[in-house]
């Protein structure tokens, strides 16, 4: 855990400089998060990582608040629900941003580390799919964990 | 001889399998009262290998697949001569290719048809579970449409009433909590819910239980991010996962089905246990046309066993080219590059080749043309290293490398480019 922790801190010193130069609009969650997804799609990861890390840090002791108070997931079909949850689903959703902008950037330990505190810290953030239904950003976040072990086997 | 090994296989006694629980409380499949965890690959070819690597079932689409010839015998047969279980797919009509769930005569065609099939094999010592339709609510559908979950509920009991001694599984296209919910409503007879699901293979189960599924499951087609789910080139090519992430992806998704779903998750199906043309000649196949296994092979085989086969896949640490995802004008030279290493220290082969971007686009899985291959877009391929002449036509091209360890093993990577008359300039 403390291995994590530091790598977190690395990951946030990393990106500290660009995070200065970035235009967070009004600073609300959802804002700072449409912005962190439209910097992944337009491939500018830096950026993307940037965003996800600002909104993580603004919003973490809520996400965690939020994360104790429950004991298992909301259900996914119950949308109103599971929005009401905003900072735990928004941090949530930007560590894995952040993780996955950190492999597009080869920084395959720091990405592990977002994927690990997303994992242990916030598993029952929810993220909405177009598609038409909610996914769990730390499932994805398991997943990835076990890709970049599994890349790194011999 | 032929004649004899059927009998043989024929006079084996048929398995009787059940859905029980353990003392866990967890969903376990019985096989002749022993748990069996599915260790399953989609597909009819390569069954040695399978064993060898550590799979242990098949899933088919068809019933005619249990027919097809393979290492000189029916299917079927080959699979209980190496202890390979088969999950028995009965094609259920999808309405885009023209059924009708509200034509009577359709529908009661497709019961007769259903029954005979569950006749037909229902003794046959290989078979596990049947599998009652693919997807045949179709993989854009929401699932609301009652009119097929009603109709599964009924060809299931005439598989029950033929055949009390086999499973009922009924695969979907993805999680979606709707499609659930309509089974959920209307469809009580059936056993497992199988789901196919690509990049949130790992999640599928999770996904369901929280939809309220609350019988087994079985994940029964993962691999590779889909086309459908994969970043695309400016001008809507989809870019294909290299070969150590798709091989990443597979191992990743049946460790985390394992670790996270084992209240209601039988095993798995890996997809597609041989090779097929879809978006590209690489992208789910986990062989190449010519044979050879690709790293995914080698990522189930650690899934399954924990260990690594004997012979492993090369290893493509690089892949790069001022063509990636790039336009270029006609009649430009550009080199490609690419980088391997062979865990065995085998002598490497490269093969490079350059095709049209598919333009038989099909969905849900459907069968799909090759698109045309350009030889003589290849000016100089030394070993890992090309000198592509870009074509004289306009329009969308892959450059695909190869590279083949002559044992058995090889590795595919591809990369998107595009032609045009006057390309604009370089950002």
């Amino acid at each position: 855990m403390k291995h994590i922790l530091a790598l977190i801190v690395a990951l946030f010193t990393t990106l500290t400089a660009p995070a200065q130069q970035l235009d967070f609009g009004d600073r609300t969650s959802a804002t700072i998060t449409s912005k962190a997804w439209g910097a992944m799609n337009a491939k500018n990861y830096p950026d993307a990582a940037a965003y996800a890390q600002e909104c993580v840090k603004m919003y973490e002791k809520q996400a965690v608040e939020m994360q104790k108070q429950l004991k298992e997931p909301v259900p996914n079909t119950d949308k109103e629900a599971v929005s009401k949850l905003w900072a735990l689903n928004d941090v949530g959703t930007r560590l894995f941003i952040a993780g996955q902008a950190l492999e597009k950037l080869e920084k395959k330990p720091e990405a592990l580390a977002a994927y690990k505190k997303l994992v242990e810290t916030l598993p029952f953030a929810q993220c909405w799919d177009p598609q038409g239904w909610f996914w769990k950003p730390a499932d994805g976040a398991k997943g990835r964990v076990k890709a970049l072990e599994f890349d790194s086997l011999k | 001889m032929a004649c004899s090994t059927v009998l043989i296989v024929s006079s084996a006694a048929a398995s009787e399998v059940k859905v029980s629980k353990n003392d866990q409380g967890h969903f376990v499949l019985l096989r002749d009262g022993a748990p069996y965890l599915i260790r399953g690959a989609g597909g009819w070819s390569h069954l040695a290998l399978l064993k060898e690597h550590g799979g242990n079932s098949i899933r088919t689409w068809g019933i005619e697949t249990l027919e097809l010839p393979v290492d000189g015998k029916r299917v079927i047969d080959r699979c209980a001569e190496l202890g390979i279980t088969v999950a028995a797919g009965i094609y259920v009509g999808h309405e885009r290719h023209g059924f009708d769930y509200s034509d009577p005569a359709q529908i009661n065609r497709q019961r007769e048809a259903v029954r005979a099939a569950v006749r037909k094999y229902k003794d046959h010592p290989a078979l596990l579970v049947w599998g009652l339709g693919n997807e045949m609510e179709g993989p854009t559908s929401d699932g609301r449409d009652p009119r097929i979950w009603k109709e599964l509920n009924e060809l299931a009991a005439i598989v029950k009433a033929e055949d009390p001694h086999h499973p009922v599984m009924t695969v979907i296209a993805g999680a979606a909590p709707t499609k659930v919910q309509g089974i959920l409503a209307h469809y009580p007879n059936i056993d497992i819910l199988g789901v196919n699901a690509y990049s949130g293979g790992g999640g599928a189960a999770t996904a369901v239980k929280a939809a309220g599924w609350r019988k087994p499951f079985v994940l029964s087609e993962f691999g590779p991010s889909g086309h459908w789910e994969v970043p695309k080139t400016l001008w809507g090519a989809p870019i294909e996962p290299s070969s150590r992430d798709k091989a990443a992806a597979y191992y990743s998704t049946q460790k985390t089905l394992i670790e996270d779903a084992a209240d209601i998750s039988l095993g798995s199906y890996c997809f597609v246990w041989g090779q097929k043309q879809e978006t590209t000649s690489t992208w789910y196949g986990m062989f190449l046309k010519t044979g050879e296994k690709l790293p995914q092979v080698d990522a189930m085989c650690r899934a399954w066993t924990d260990q690594w086969p004997k012979n492993r896949c090369p290893r493509v640490s690089r892949f790069d080219s001022e063509l990636k995802e790039a336009v270029f004008a006609p009649g430009q030279l550009c080199t490609v590059r690419a980088e391997a290493t062979d865990p065995d220290g085998d002598e490497l082969k490269w093969e490079w080749t350059v095709t049209a971007e598919s333009t038989d686009l099909k969905v849900g899985g459907d069968q799909e043309a090759e698109p045309p291959s350009f030889p003589e877009a290849i000016v100089l391929a030394e070993k890992n290293q090309v000198v592509i002449r870009t074509p004289a036509k306009p329009g969308n091209y892959r450059v695909f490398a190869i590279v083949r360890d002559g044992k058995g093993g090889a590795s595919a990577e591809n990369l998107c480019f595009r032609i045009e008359a006057k390309p604009p300039p370089p950002q």
